[in-house]
């Protein structure tokens, strides 16, 4: 094996490392959209009885903590204290579990300065011409919104994507752990490494691209 | 005025500019002499300020010449005759008699309003400490303003801090003040206490240029006005002929709006 | 439920721990301003060549996650020639890290300066050089005090990684704790709220931080 060339070496990673990116994508898609779903609960939670109150507590207690604790350590919570009580879940529903709850503590702070982004007298002024409440989200706040946080929305996804290098810890098969069993295999971390951060580089810049691209069509009438 | 015959202290010969496709300015030719105080007045869009921007290199123009006191502006003749552009440190020296008045006055926020004069006479000067202080002194005493030498601009007024801002122009001694619309930013009770240091200034002997919307000030206050349109000069005059009795169409049109608001008013009787 | 007698006898661990995290933090936090200062003050002289360094440099840096950077460094570089140990490896990677975010944060507090400051400025004669030192920093960087704040805090998360290239901060003795001792509610316990607790001191810290800054602005009357 000594007399392979970097580029034939190189060639034999990429299948390993594909498969890698593969579950990465997909451990990132499931934990966004959890997140968006999970966070989207949470805010509305929070606003209930004008933010006074247990449920809004609650939820500002949850984003205090999702938010002031490392993501590794809120995994290996979720995933070895089931365990202690004999419940042993699986690496990947851990994976996106933790990752879904982790990301709607953020994407709901997001949501919240989206609401606050659209000027209370557009939504007067709405309402005096008689628009129901639910043709007003539609209409007046919904695309603001949309177009107030989408950068923020983007660079969440980007995070997501970098965060998800941390369930390779509790051998989840993505990219990271992809790239330490080749190292374990033929001992040339500095090699493999960097093709794995230019994996996650160009996976990234493909989100960052994609971002740009949808906020485009936004803007066309 | 029985001035002798003198090189303009600023000249321009044809200038023009375009913002890419857009043009701005064409075919601009102006004379300022010393003690002269004159007001370019025009609609929106007419590229005013533009040319008043030009005038100190804040905007670079394209083409023709902008010369202050004899110096080409902003840019040398190269040996084929196509113009250069010149170094930072050249463009500086050659715009030092000129200061500028802002509209959104530009003051920095962090400094007391003492600070703000004195910085442009240390820095970029070379003044020591103490004789900034006494030139900044009597500039702020120049426009009212003595008394919040350690107040922050955030802390004032709009007019105060127009009238700081005047002083820290006035400081750097300059021969050649540029005035951008100074009073469109303030509300209008502000209006008048700015609109009398500029007076004071003209009395005083201060070449100016001044872009604004004030017309009756400007009528009282100049020598001469401008009125342009469209990048163009239309017409050059005294107040009389451009604005108490335009001849120009178009100047009437543009000044109607004006003139009927002015008729309600007790010193309309002036407009004759 | 809780062994509270545990808890006392882990409490010192967690001590000693709790400040070698911070430790690490600490050194993120130094060399990336100091790292990050200098990329975005080397992008301010406007040559071509600076500008695109640092477009790469956080370009690249932010796009690839934190484990793939520490990767590189402690397992990577050795082959390269530079062997670290563990906290000099961590400290690195992420003063490096950081660096990259320290300096769009100040890339952005320096747009934030309104242009019209700078032209009066240039207008009075004063050089590129004063208007950096005398009109954009003051201003700018009391400006990015909160940004670095809250950078801080995921500067400290991402040192959570330290622990699997066996830095022994607070992640790693946690789990020391959990694989020797076979417990897993306590140690996990004060894992998070050692954390918890350490993101709400920074956030204390700086809107003391914050007050005093803004106290300095405003002159008695």
């Amino acid at each position: 094996m000594n007399a392979t060339t970097l580029f034939e070496r190189l060639a034999a990673y990429l299948p390993v490392l594909l498969q890698g990116a593969v579950t990465t994508l997909s451990v990132a898609i499931a934990a966004i959209a959890l997140g968006f779903a999970w966070g989207a609960v949470l805010l509305g939670l929070s606003l209930r009885r004008g933010g006074r109150g247990v449920l809004p507590a609650a939820v500002r207690t949850y984003l205090s903590f999702f938010r002031g604790t490392p993501l590794l350590v809120q995994l290996l919570m979720l995933f070895y204290l089931p365990s202690a009580y004999g419940l042993d879940l699986p690496p990947l529903l851990v994976a996106i579990v933790a990752l879904g709850l982790n990301s709607a503590a953020f994407q709901c702070e997001i949501l919240r300065a989206g609401l606050v982004a659209v000027p209370a007298g557009q939504i007067e002024a709405a309402a005096s011409f008689g628009m129901p409440p639910a043709r007003i989200f539609r209409h007046v706040q919904l695309p603001q919104l949309a177009r107030a946080v989408w950068p923020a929305v983007v660079s969440e996804g980007v995070d997501v994507v970098k965060s998800s290098a941390i369930v390779s810890v509790i051998s989840v098969a993505d990219l990271a752990r992809g790239g330490r069993q080749i190292v374990a295999a033929n001992f040339r971390p500095l090699e493999v490494y960097v093709s794995v951060g230019l994996c996650y580089l160009l996976m990234t810049g493909a989100v960052l691209w994609l971002g740009h691209w949808l906020r485009g069509r936004m803007e066309r009438p | 005025m029985n001035a002798p015959v003198t090189v303009p202290i600023v000249s321009l010969r044809g200038v023009g500019k375009s913002f890419g496709p857009q043009r701005v300015l064409s075919d601009i030719d102006l004379d300022i002499r010393k003690g002269e105080v004159v007001s370019l007045i025009g609609p929106s869009g007419s590229g005013k300020t533009t040319l008043l921007r030009c005038m100190n290199f804040l905007e670079a123009y394209d083409e023709g010449e902008v010369r202050i006191r004899g110096a080409l502006l902003g840019y040398r003749r190269s040996a084929a005759g196509a113009l250069v552009r010149e170094s930072e440190r050249v463009v500086a020296e050659v715009r030092a008699p000129v200061a500028m008045v802002f509209q959104q006055f530009n003051l920095w926020p962090h400094m007391t309003v003492l600070a703000n004069v004195m910085a442009p006479l240390t820095l970029a000067k070379g003044l020591r400490a103490d004789q900034a202080r006494a030139v900044a002194g009597e500039a702020l005493a120049r426009v009212g303003m003595s008394a919040k030498a350690d107040a922050r601009p955030p802390q004032l007024s709009g007019g105060q801090q127009q009238r700081v801002g005047i002083a820290r122009a006035l400081a750097v001694g300059p021969e050649v003040m540029l005035l951008d619309e100074p009073t469109s930013a303030l509300d209008p009770e502000l209006v008048d206490e700015v609109l009398e240091v500029i007076k004071s200034l003209s009395r005083g002997g201060m070449t100016m240029i001044m872009v604004t919307h004030e017309m009756s000030f400007a009528a009282e206050v100049s020598d001469r006005i401008v009125f342009m349109e469209k990048g163009r000069i239309v017409t050059i005059g005294t107040p009389r002929e451009v604005i108490h009795a335009p001849a120009h169409p178009r100047i009437q049109a543009f000044l109607q709006p004006w003139i009927r608001r002015s008729l309600g008013h007790p010193a309309a009787g002036a407009l004759a | 439920m809780i062994d509270t007698a545990l808890l006392g006898q882990l409490l010192p661990a967690f001590g000693a721990a709790a400040l070698r995290t911070v430790l690490l933090t600490l050194t993120g936090l130094a060399g990336g301003l100091v790292v990050g200062f200098a990329f975005h003050a080397l992008r301010e002289t406007g040559w071509r060549a600076a500008r695109w360094l640092y477009t790469a440099y956080t370009a690249v840096w932010r796009g690839v996650p934190f484990l793939i950077h520490l990767f590189i460094v402690y397992f990577g570089l050795p082959s390269a020639g530079l062997s670290l140990d563990p906290f000099a490896a961590a400290g690195l990677t992420l003063a490096v890290y950081g660096g990259a975010y320290f300096a769009e944060i100040f890339r952005a507090c320096w747009q934030s300066i309104p242009r019209g400051q700078i032209e009066a400025a240039r207008c009075m004669g004063l050089s590129s050089r004063q208007i950096f030192a005398t009109i954009e920093c003051p201003q700018a960087l009391r400006a990015s005090l909160p940004l670095i704040a809250s950078q801080t805090i995921l500067l400290m998360k991402e040192s959570a990684l330290a622990s699997v290239i066996t830095y022994p901060e607070l992640t790693m003795t946690a789990g020391k704790v959990v694989s020797e001792q076979f417990v897993y509610v306590e140690p996990y316990l004060l894992l998070a709220l050692s954390y918890w607790g350490l993101s709400l001191l920074v956030n204390r810290a700086a809107g003391t931080l914050r007050a005093w800054a803004a106290l300095r602005e405003t002159p008695r009357p």
